[in-house]
């Protein structure tokens, strides 16, 4: 790369030198083998490991997305790259890749004027299990006659869906003041619902969830709280994450995050065996 | 990791030979290219180099921001030839200058990082870094213990002296005192902590440390040639081929930033990024430091930085601080803010925030 030696003296130099670094490589040669031959290994290991393509996002199996390849035909890039330790999305290719405009967004009208007019993004609807098993999404099943409407709001145990709230009377979102009808239509359940009774749609959480976590709401509005990517400028085109892509609304009162996997850690300086000198009391208080 | 050092040996054998070569050649060059005027006029035309005529124009640049448009032009041209070559794909070093009426300024919310490390990793993507021997993160994550005020009943009779064979001497100090008591004590701080755990792990806190971005940077009053200088956004970037490797910057750096290329870079070809800034994350050579320039290359161009968005849990908030509606301007004006070692009076456009 940066030029060690200027060229027109490689020449001289490799004469004059011919004769030590003979005798270098005599000396050496075993060693340089030796390297080499594990470099050229490395090499192999590095070029036969397929990218992942199968990653999440944030909440693992519930922002699930694809690798695709050459998005970004300019510069070959891919839509995203992951990590082949998590399938974490490590870089984004494109960062709009699949993304849709966020929708129509209630007027807040103190000082937070939400910078929506560029916002997008990615559906939640295609990303829920359940909304994908039949071609009316959740209404497949929930259609009043296959399942009948539920009469009332009053918490009852459940034997579906025990995979997102294990036990339906324990339900720890709201700590017992609301259960799961309080936001799931009873009627349209392809719909969320607030408590005036207006539907939204999966793929807006935002409208239901800060009808209660208002302060929350407020700065995610103003782009304090939440994950953007995109243009940094504002009024530039983003992309903005809404709240159940990070946060698991069944689950939140145990975790506000669920705990993910952490990626590999700097190997620690050379000469240097292990970084247990770190932990020395670590567990004294 | 025994393979690694071997190599790494193997290596040092040839850092020293050939810098002893280089200053045994120095005078040399020097008279060759009095007589041959110009630098390519130096090279003979059955250099077994293909690259030897762009290799002795490069030895030959100045510092990039004294250049001649021609000059610079020339520069990214050779850049640019030169990469594209090597790893086999088209590459693009861009000269985007500065932009006006900014200054770049950083949030991050400790609060809300979980230390998972994307950060680090998208980093290394995005920038280009050696990803092998040596493996260079511009990013480190500290690991810290939560800190104590509380005065539990278990606790009371803590910080008395201890017991020993020699009888119970010692200064007491009351309950607590053994402990940290919160805030970013660095002393207790973790940075290899292992990526076999789940992460957040609820007793400690995480704090990402990369290049503060200095208003009034340690790390520039160092650097002997100028080679590393506030630009005017307010990034401190590297001028590589200006850079003689010194490494006192590294030096001066309270905040463990910079890093040193003591080897020749490994970068795959498959994974290396093509999109390039001539001071940002074209490829490096060995003997120069980098460190974190902001993605110059991206936010340049209006982008957000590639650690801002890997973070999973958006505890990172980049923006413009002179405009008053950016997200950074927001943070500053409504939570609570602070600078890591403030005492050093470096002035950093990097702000850790809780809340």
């Amino acid at each position: 790369m940066k030029p060690q030696i200027a060229p027109t003296t490689v020449i001289i130099v490799l004469a004059l030198f011919a004769v030590v670094a003979g005798g270098l490589a005599l000396v050496g040669g075993l060693d340089t083998q030796k390297a080499k031959s594990t470099a050229v290994e490395e090499q192999a290991k590095a070029t036969d490991a397929q990218p992942v393509t199968d990653c999440f996002e944030s909440r693992v199996a519930y922002t699930a997305v694809t690798r695709t390849e050459n998005i970004v035909p300019q510069y070959g890039y891919p839509n995203i790259k992951c990590s082949p330790k998590t399938s974490g999305v490590l870089w984004y290719g494109d960062p709009f890749d699949g993304t849709i405009p966020m929708g129509e967004m209630p007027e807040v009208t103190d000082a937070t004027r939400g910078d929506f007019v560029n916002a997008v993004v990615k559906p939640r609807e295609p990303r829920l299990t359940y909304f994908n098993m039949g071609p009316d999404g959740c209404a497949t099943c929930h259609n009043g006659t296959m399942v009948v409407f539920p009469k009332d709001k009053k918490p009852r145990l459940i034997t579906m869906h025990q995979d997102i709230v294990a036990n339906s009377l324990q339900l720890q979102h709201g700590r017992g003041a609301i259960w799961c009808l309080d936001c799931h239509s009873a009627t349209n359940r392809n719909k969320l619902v607030d408590r005036q009774g207006r539907e939204f749609s999966f793929n807006q959480p935002q409208r239901l969830c800060g009808s209660c976590h208002g302060e929350v709401y407020i700065d995610w509005r103003e782009g304090i709280h939440g994950k953007r990517i995109g243009a940094w400028a504002t009024g530039g085109k983003k992309r903005w994450w809404v709240c159940t892509e990070c946060h698991n609304p069944h689950t939140v009162q145990t975790n506000r995050f669920n705990p993910i996997n952490a990626e590999l850690p700097p190997p620690p300086p050379k000469g240097m065996k292990n970084a247990d000198h770190e932990r020395v009391g670590q567990n004294e208080h | 990791m025994s393979d690694d050092r071997a190599e790494t040996n193997n290596k040092k054998d040839d850092v020293t030979t050939s810098r002893r070569d280089f200053l045994k050649n120095i005078g040399i060059a020097g008279a060759s290219t009095l007589m041959a005027g110009s630098a390519s006029a130096g090279v003979p035309a059955d250099s077994p180099d293909p690259d030897a005529e762009s290799t002795a124009a490069e030895w030959l640049q100045g510092h990039f921001v004294l250049m001649s448009e021609e000059d610079k032009k020339e520069a990214i041209n050779r850049l640019e030839k030169r990469y594209t070559a090597k790893y086999d794909k088209k590459t693009t070093v861009a000269n985007t200058p500065p932009l006006e009426g900014v200054l770049f300024g950083y949030a991050l919310n400790i609060g809300k990082c979980i230390g998972c490390r994307r950060c680090v990793h998208a980093c290394v993507q995005e920038n280009n870094q050696s990803r092998t021997n040596p493996v260079i993160h511009w990013i480190q994550v500290m690991k810290i213990p939560k800190g104590n005020f509380a005065f539990t009943a278990d606790k009371l009779n803590d910080g008395y002296p201890k017991s020993s064979a020699f009888g119970d001497y010692g200064v007491q100090v009351g309950g607590n005192a053994y402990a940290p008591v919160g805030g970013l004590a660095t002393e207790h701080a973790q940075s290899y902590y292992s990526a076999d755990e789940m992460v957040p792990d609820k007793d400690y806190f995480y704090v990402p440390v990369q290049c503060q971005q200095c208003e009034k940077p340690p790390c520039v009053k160092a650097c002997p040639v100028r080679a590393t200088f506030r630009d005017p956004n307010g990034v401190v970037v590297i001028d590589y081929n200006w850079c003689i490797g010194c490494r006192m910057c590294q030096l001066a750096c309270p905040y463990q930033a910079r890093r040193f290329n003591w080897g020749e870079p490994n970068l795959p070809p498959e994974e290396m990024n093509p999109k390039t800034h001539y001071f940002g994350n074209r490829p490096r050579m060995r003997g120069v430091m980098e460190k974190c320039t902001f993605c110059v290359q991206r936010t340049r161009e209006g982008r957000n930085p590639a650690c801002l968005e890997a973070c999973p849990v958006g505890a990172r908030k980049f923006g413009n601080l002179l405009d008053p509606e950016s997200d950074v301007r927001k943070i500053l004006a409504t939570k609570k803010v602070f600078r890591f070692k403030e005492e050093m009076s470096t002035y950093p456009k990097f702000f850790y925030y809780i809340g």
